[in-house]
């Protein structure tokens, strides 16, 4: 990757239409969604600086951070690896896959379906390869782990929308939230056809129907689950993973092992902490105030007869691995870029700049774009994309923009400057890195002219002669287009007497001030926040990303909940052991097996399930795993019924993660809405891989508590 | 005995646009402000700074700080206010040089007080003068007068774009538009996108001209959408940018720095 391939890119992609088209409208979509958002966090300012806080906390202490954190996920029982580079990640990933047994469920079934013609192409050619579920992780972008597998024998589908879309063109993401933002529905449409063989349509509910139905097949079969993770929790040992689709909880609870990458760098200290992240994150990336589903892992699925309880779950994968990537962080976080080390990849810089407007992800070369992308590709993919920083105007729209106030402009100068990540194998980066030597050279004689006025002075006047022949008549002077200035605008020519000539004329005369100023009346903005009861929160928030509350006393429970269950054509559900009981006249089954899933047309089409609580302010229901308690019972079916009391909504999500049940928990997840996506042409789609509907059962106890 | 502030016009502003400083030097005297040029000054560094040569920009910025250390000629002493008409200028002198000598313990002291005295123009004439507001001027006016104004006047439409460096750099924006809004018969509309960068961004302009047209093709379409026949700013190198481009394209609508519609009088 060189300066010159990356200005031929610059080139390319300002003349793709298509792109532009495509970029202009994530843009604006994007910066209105996170306004909108933050909107509803009057405190905004305070978070964000909390935030930067407890970065600069877990990054200066990160050995004892990372310490206790290793000391609980181990206590936890998931297997922890270090990886000190990208090489030896993807060889501990290998290792993994190799040892493992192919799933049987998997065999069984090409054996019975494989040339039926539900079957799809991506699975078509597996033939005894194993296949691993992959949900979005950069950190695997980053060691390009796919590549590795696919070189290994190993057939790798990824599961989210835009990274599935990418994957199946041949491409790596263009953006670290939305991977297909590069493409319009026609290209999606286009690709489905001639590698899925689906008629071609723009229609993106059709599209998206297609990939679940393809990667439902994937999910079920897998023999592994590999998935990032946002946030680390060091006091719990807490993996928390936020997507919107759901196939972030399909690969971690689905597939019989799990693989979950994580850059060293993702730790916050406390639940606290990362309840404050999480109110930053999903808005700053998506204009939401949760993520569809927060998924909160601590364990794999405990064998029988644990202390804990008095059966196994019921789901969940039986071993799950954690790596930890260095890769540069450690030598970035001991250099004067440390404050890149906070960015929590919500890709608000990138939305937020105007290059990225412009150009997309793929131009700027590195898996990682955008202003924080300039930064930290130097010192986590390639030593040459130091020149990525040079591509700014400095603006400054990233800063502002960034949830934990990172100083993106300021780090990109230090970059510029050589002052960079210091490799042993690489020779330090000269200062003013990226610019060609020409520019180097007018900088460094202006310099020379500077530093001495009167040289200075005597210039300028030359300057305004010459500038008078080379333009007699125009003021503003046509420059040719390879001057850089003359591309696209003209040049004033110099004044024939400068400013510091025509000092020794200027007349200055004090006015002496005596009449009254007007004052302007200062608009305090007075906000009278209005008293909200928790239910009417709860059910507004929720109805307004598409679910639905149905308030009943606790007696009616039993006939409503049915009624419902009857009214939407469902004969059979997937029902927790606490909630079983209110279901009347259809068979209800506690843990229905893979096969039940991968029929073309499932015949369980509700999961009903209880909740440990509900969160007012995002329309939240907080779900874990436990004896009786599924998480495939939230996840698989195409409605999802959850029953709550009233009395169980709490204020906020730091009040939920403050819950007992919570730490307990194998794993947990917060679920906000319907499962969906925004992956193509960010069109909001409901009911991606998880269910399209949600129904909460809230009975009123108010009277009883 | 009025107060004096040092003025540094800036390399752009003397070499380009001198009748911008003596406008400047029109309106801060009206605001009643002497002003004084320390004539040994040349550019602050930041176009070096800005392209990473840190040797380079340490240079003028030592260069820029021993001018200014100087006291004028009518004060016994230097801790006068300096005032920039340019907000990446002042940016430069108020955060650059601090991050130009943050291994430098001397001049890195001699940089935080230059640092505290120096304004950007608007930021001066309103937070300082209280110009639009005298309660929250940090001067009072002279004893005997309540309050300063400068009863600009200027007919017809106008709109502001915010410099990058100055909105998101300095965080000043309430005070160049409550300046604006003190102009008798002007109408200030607003201008969409205004937040926006421009494409100047100094080398960048140079160096990346494609994606630098860009920016400027998105910011002259804004600025024809307010339909304004005036784009006011308070950084020249924006100005120049955007006036260049509208040069190039042969429109007639004007940039104009905000000295300019302040000197302006019925």
């Amino acid at each position: 990757m060189t300066l010159t391939s990356f200005k031929t890119r610059i080139r390319q992609s300002i003349a793709d239409e298509n792109l532009q088209l495509a970029l202009d409208n994530n843009a604006q979509r994007r910066r209105d969604g996170r306004l909108a958002a933050f909107a509803s966090l009057p405190d905004y300012k305070e978070r964000r600086a909390r935030a930067h806080a407890i970065k600069a906390d877990v990054i200066a202490n990160l050995d004892e951070y990372l310490y206790k954190f290793i000391a609980k996920v181990t206590e936890n029982g998931i297997l922890v690896h270090r990886a000190a580079d990208a090489a030896e990640a993807v060889r501990i990933v290998l290792e993994i896959v190799k040892d493992l047994p192919q799933r049987s469920q998997r065999l069984a079934l090409s054996e019975a379906e494989g040339n039926t013609k539900d079957s799809f192409v991506p699975l078509r050619d597996l033939r005894g390869k194993k296949l691993v579920a992959k949900s979005k992780s950069m950190v695997a972008e980053e060691i390009n782990l796919n590549h590795a597998l696919e070189a290994a024998g190993i057939r790798v589908v990824e599961t989210d929308l835009g990274e599935y879309i990418v994957q199946l063109r041949g491409e790596r993401p263009s953006h670290i939230i939305t991977p297909a933002v590069h493409l319009r529905r026609g290209d999606v449409g286009q690709l489905f056809h001639e590698k899925l063989g689906i008629p071609y349509t723009e229609d993106i509910p059709i599209l998206t129907n297609t990939a679940r139905k393809v990667l439902r097949e994937v999910f079920l079969t897998a023999d592994i689950g590999l998935s990032g993770v946002n946030f680390g929790v060091a006091e719990t040992g807490t993996l928390c993973l936020v997507t919107n689709e759901g196939n972030g909880r399909m690969c971690t609870t689905l597939p019989p092992v799990h693989i979950a990458l994580m850059g060293i760098e993702r730790l916050v200290p406390t639940l606290d902490d990362l309840a404050l992240m999480l109110s930053l994150l999903p808005r700053s990336a998506t204009g939401q105030k949760l993520s569809v589903y927060t998924s909160l892992i601590h364990s794999p699925r405990r064998p029988p007869s644990t202390s804990l309880g008095t059966g196994a779950d019921p789901d969940g994968p039986f071993e799950r691995h954690l790596i930890l990537l260095d890769n540069g962080r450690s030598a970035l976080r001991h250099s004067l870029l440390a404050e890149s080390l906070y960015c929590i990849r919500c890709g608000a810089c990138l939305n937020a700049c105007p290059v990225f407007r412009e150009l997309g992800g793929h131009a700027y070369g590195s898996i990682y774009p955008g202003p924080i992308g300039s930064v930290i590709s130097a010192a986590l993919v390639d030593p040459n994309f130091a020149y990525l920083a040079q591509a700014s105007s400095l603006c400054g729209a990233c800063k502002e923009a960034c949830p934990v106030d990172i100083d993106l402009p300021g780090l990109l100068l230090r970059v510029r400057g050589g002052e960079g990540v210091k490799r042993k194998d690489v020779k330090r980066n000269p200062a003013g890195i990226g610019l060609p030597a020409s520019v180097k050279l007018g900088l460094k004689a202006f310099r020379l002219v500077a530093a001495t006025p009167r040289l200075f002075a005597v210039l300028q006047t030359l300057g305004g002669l010459f500038s008078r022949l080379y333009s007699p008549r125009r003021a503003w002077m046509r420059l040719p287009a390879w001057t850089g200035w003359g591309y696209s605008k003209d040049l004033p020519r110099l004044a024939a007497r400068p400013f510091r000539a025509r000092w020794k004329n200027v007349k200055q005369s004090i006015k002496e001030t005596s009449r009254q100023v007007d004052r302007g009346q200062v608009d305090k903005g007075q906000v009278d926040r209005e008293e909200v009861g928790l239910v009417d929160q709860f059910t507004r928030e929720l109805t307004a990303l598409g679910g639905q509350v149905h308030l009943v006393p606790e007696g009616e429970l039993s006939a409503k909940l049915s009624e419902f269950l009857r009214s939407k054509g469902v004969n059979r559900v997937q029902a927790d052991e606490s909630v079983a009981k209110y279901i009347s006249g259809i068979p209800a089954i506690r843990e229905p097996d893979a096969s039940t899933w991968l029929s073309t047309s499932p015949t369980i089409r509700a999961g009903v399930t209880g909740a440990v609580c509900g969160i007012a302010e995002s329309g939240s229901l907080l779900l874990i795993s436990g004896t009786g308690q599924t998480l495939t019972a939230s996840l698989l079916p195409e409605v999802h019924v959850a029953v709550l009391k009233t009395s169980e909504i709490l204020p906020n999500l730091a009040d939920a993660l403050r819950r007992p049940e919570v730490r307990a928990a194998d794993a947990g997840v917060i679920v906000t809405g319907p499962s969906r996506t925004a992956d193509i042409e960010m069109t909001l789609t409901i009911g991606v891989h998880g269910p399209g509907e949600l129904h909460v059962f809230l009975i009123d106890d108010s009277e009883t508590v | 005995m009025p107060e004096t502030v040092q003025l540094f016009v800036t390399c752009l502003i003397d070499t380009f646009f001198p009748h911008i400083g003596e406008a400047m030097v029109n309106v801060l005297n009206r605001a009643g402000v002497r002003v004084d040029f320390p004539a040994a000054q040349t550019c602050c560094g930041q176009p070096a700074f800005n392209a990473g040569l840190r040797m380079d920009a340490r240079a003028l910025a030592m260069h820029t700080i021993r001018v200014l250390e100087r006291p004028p000629r009518s004060q016994k002493t230097s801790e006068v206010c300096v005032v920039i008409p340019s907000g990446s200028c002042a940016a430069m002198v108020r955060h650059g040089y601090l991050e130009l000598f943050k291994d430098d313990p001397d001049w890195l002291a001699r940089a935080e007080s230059l640092a505290k005295r120096t304004y950007e123009f608007s930021e001066y004439l309103v937070d300082v003068c209280g110009i639009t507001d005298p309660s929250t001027g940090l001067r009072q006016a002279q004893p005997g007068s309540s309050g300063r104004r400068l009863d600009a006047h200027w007919e017809g439409k106008l709109t502001y774009h915010p410099s990058c460096h100055l909105l998101r750099g300095l965080g000043v924006d309430r005070q160049p538009r409550a300046l604006l809004a003190t102009v008798q018969g002007a109408q200030v509309v607003d201008l969409p996108h205004g937040e926006d960068c421009c494409g100047f961004g100094g080398v960048f302009s140079v160096e990346h001209p494609e994606l630098s047209a860009e920016f400027l093709k998105r910011k002259i379409a804004n600025f024809e959408k307010c339909e304004a026949p005036t784009l006011v700013v308070a950084d020249t190198g924006c100005l120049m940018h955007i006036q260049g481009g509208l040069q190039r394209q042969g429109k007639s609508q004007r940039v104009l720095h905000i000295a300019e519609i302040l000197a302006h009088k019925a």
